[in-house]
């Protein structure tokens, strides 16, 4: 049974469709992202799931429960990070950990929380006192200051430097080796890429795509891509008819050629620039990404 | 629940680790307490009275009642004019006046006898309770002692409010009073700053009830007021040199807490307008600040006048400075106490229920 149920999910805030009709399962033990820019009705639906908003129609079961009419039932079970919490200031990190542990009747140990998110130096220092990736941090470690087996991650590396990122990566993949479900909304690629077992693409309240990273990004792009910056004289429709050219995508000067054979799709791309008088610069082969899918699928892309 | 102590913990520290806060709940009323009781206290009280004696009349009758009064030792009778003693009595330099009308002796042989005038302060406690029951066994004896076997020396009271005397003991229970709705409107300022911060949200996504977390809140609030309270009096007796009923002082600690509620419960529902901490000012200022100076807190009601009535009746604080008031130096009712006490009740569950039906966790 999967641990989280999401039939035709709607919520609207009067003419605005917020979740338009969202539907997926999460398995136990799954790593699940949602990617979306902000406005996709990521924090909507997972707050839908945490039993903090009441949707309009749709069914959603969360480990076997109704949210709206099981709320207080299910908030005991999952963990929960949310966007933008500032805490109490002036009580110490550790005083705030224990303050939420004492909301459940499990509660995992203070220090070893702190531990975890490597907040031992920040052990006594006020919440007012913290950066913005300490407090981040912390708000993770509160996340699953229950031991829950389903923890919801709303952004949750907002606001930290890549090495903070990465030490949140390990210690997401963490949860996920201790058994736990872990829902995880992001418009980071990278982070998306490495910790999602599946990803939903997000945007406009609907889910426009859904499956493994690499999948998404192979169903999309066969190819890797040339991206460069030409400031003048390159249109999409040109790069579209250079050679073995599979798709071109462009953010005003910043350009995106995908190719099933990169040789000759470089050497006609050079021959137009020089015919063109085109400056080319700051040329790169990359592999395509799911920010490329993201871009593909909605003609924006996810920092929008 | 055994959330309720974490929480009242947590709000203890942001509250004590909040210098501002600190300052305007705690150090704000005992400077005012402390200026008003350097200015307006008046020193230790003799085991004396002093009162004024008029006498208008030149009767033996009239000679016959200033010995008498001459002879109870409680009493430091000055005599004097009428003006000048009213005078003194007004500036707090005498208990009590009392005045032998012109006429007193001879009205006694007409068998009509003329009352005797005596001016007094019936806000004074040790007034009411001391002097005005000495007066009265000195006119009984003077009854007697003019030889009458039915009672032809009365006398009728008349108050007047003494300005130094009477404003220490008139303003110190007003002052609690004002620092109990600031404790309780202002109080709501810790929820407004935990939604504006997320903090409520961020509770509500855990299984904590908001019973608990108001409940936590509330019980601090309280025993701030208490505190507070207790401490307030102990300024006003030990700076200001009011004597307190001590009896009362239970009660008065049970006034403080209803009052303390209706104003957290006022607080709450203020709170739902504002989305942010410096929303709250304004409008918490707007609701408090007009209360200062028409509850009878500083000016007495009577002074005011009558087109501003029904707005001073709409104010919570009029009741609980009133029953304060009365409770804590026996002041003279403006209300009777179960209509002050009904009137915060009243306050409290309908703004309670208001404040109930408009909470936001964001």
């Amino acid at each position: 049974m999967p641990v989280i149920e999401v039939r035709d999910l709607r919520k609207a805030y009067g003419d605005l469709h917020a979740v338009a009709g969202v539907s997926f399962d999460v398995a136990e033990g799954e790593v699940f992202g949602m990617l979306g820019p902000n406005g996709a009705g990521k924090t909507t639906t997972v707050e839908i799931l945490e039993g903090l908003r009441i949707r309009d129609s749709g069914n959603v079961r969360v480990l076997g429960l109704d949210p709206a009419a099981s709320g207080r039932e299910l908030k005991r079970l999952v963990g929960v990070q949310l966007q933008q919490v500032a805490l109490y200031p002036r009580l110490r990190v550790h005083e705030v950990i224990s303050l939420f542990g004492s909301f459940y009747e499990r509660q995992a140990h203070t220090d070893d929380l702190i531990a975890m998110m490597g907040l031992e130096d920040r052990r006594n220092a006020r919440i007012s006192e913290l950066s913005g990736g300490q407090a981040q941090r912390l708000s993770v470690a509160l996340a699953v200051v229950n031991e829950p087996q389903l923890v919801f991650l709303d952004e949750p590396s907002t606001g930290m430097d890549p090495q903070a990122r990465r030490s949140l990566w390990d210690t997401i993949e963490g949860f996920k080796a201790d058994g736990m479900t872990v829902v995880l909304t992001t418009h980071y690629m990278e982070e998306a890429e490495r910790l999602c077992d599946r990803v939903a693409v997000m945007d406009h309240g609907r889910i426009i795509a859904l499956d493994r990273p690499g999948a998404l990004v192979r169903e999309s792009f066969a190819e890797d891509a040339i991206e460069f910056v030409s400031t003048d004289g390159l249109t999409a429709e040109d790069l579209g008819g250079l050679a073995s050219v599979t798709g071109a995508t462009s953010q005003g000067s910043a350009h995106s050629v995908f190719s099933s054979d990169i040789p000759r799709t470089m050497g006609s791309l050079l021959a137009l620039a020089q015919e063109r008088d085109a400056p080319l610069e700051s040329m790169r082969v990359r592999h395509a990404t799911l920010e490329d899918v993201f871009l593909k699928l909605t003609g924006r892309t996810l920092r929008d | 629940m055994n959330a309720l102590l974490p929480l009242f913990r947590a709000n203890y520290r942001e509250f004590v680790r909040d210098r501002t806060a600190l300052f305007w709940t705690i150090a704000f009323p005992i400077l005012f307490i402390g200026i008003f009781g350097i200015v307006l206290g008046r020193g230790d009280d003799g085991a004396s009275y002093e009162v004024g004696l008029v006498v208008e009349d030149q009767s033996p009758q009239a000679a016959t009642l200033r010995e008498v009064l001459a002879g109870f030792e409680a009493l430091e009778l000055t005599e004097g004019e009428r003006e000048s003693e009213i005078g003194m009595l007004a500036e707090g330099e005498r208990r009590a006046v009392v005045v032998v009308p012109r006429g007193f002796g001879p009205s006694i042989n007409r068998d009509a006898p003329l009352p005797l005038q005596v001016h007094y302060d019936p806000s004074q406690q040790t007034t009411q309770q001391v002097v005005v029951p000495v007066l009265l066994r000195a006119f009984e004896v003077a009854d007697r002692a003019l030889t009458r076997t039915r009672p032809v020396v009365t006398a009728e009271f008349q108050t007047l409010q003494s300005e130094r005397l009477q404003v220490i003991d008139f303003i110190m229970p007003g002052l609690i009073a004002m620092s109990v709705m600031n404790g309780g409107v202002f109080g709501a300022i810790a929820m407004v700053s935990l939604r504006e911060r997320r903090v409520l949200r961020r509770l509500s996504a855990t299984p904590l009830p908001a019973w608990a977390l108001v409940g936590a809140d509330v019980a601090f609030r309280m025993v701030v007021v208490l505190l507070q309270t207790i401490l307030l009096v102990f300024l006003a007796v030990l700076i200001g040199g009011v004597s307190v009923k001590v009896e009362n002082l239970p009660a008065l600690a049970g006034v403080a807490v209803l009052g303390g509620l209706a104003f957290v419960a006022i607080g709450f529902f203020l709170g739902a307008f504002a989305k942010t901490e410096q929303g709250f000012f304004p409008i918490a200022q707007v609701i408090t600040f007009p209360m200062l100076f028409l509850s009878g807190i500083f000016f007495p009601l009577d002074t005011m006048p009558d087109w501003i009535r029904p707005l001073v009746s709409a104010m919570p604080l009029t009741y609980l400075g009133d029953a304060m008031r009365q409770l804590m130096v026996g002041g003279a009712p403006v209300h009777s106490m179960t209509l002050n006490l009904g009137v915060l009740a009243v306050f409290l569950i309908v703004f309670f229920g208001l404040a109930v039906r408009l909470f936001k966790y964001e």
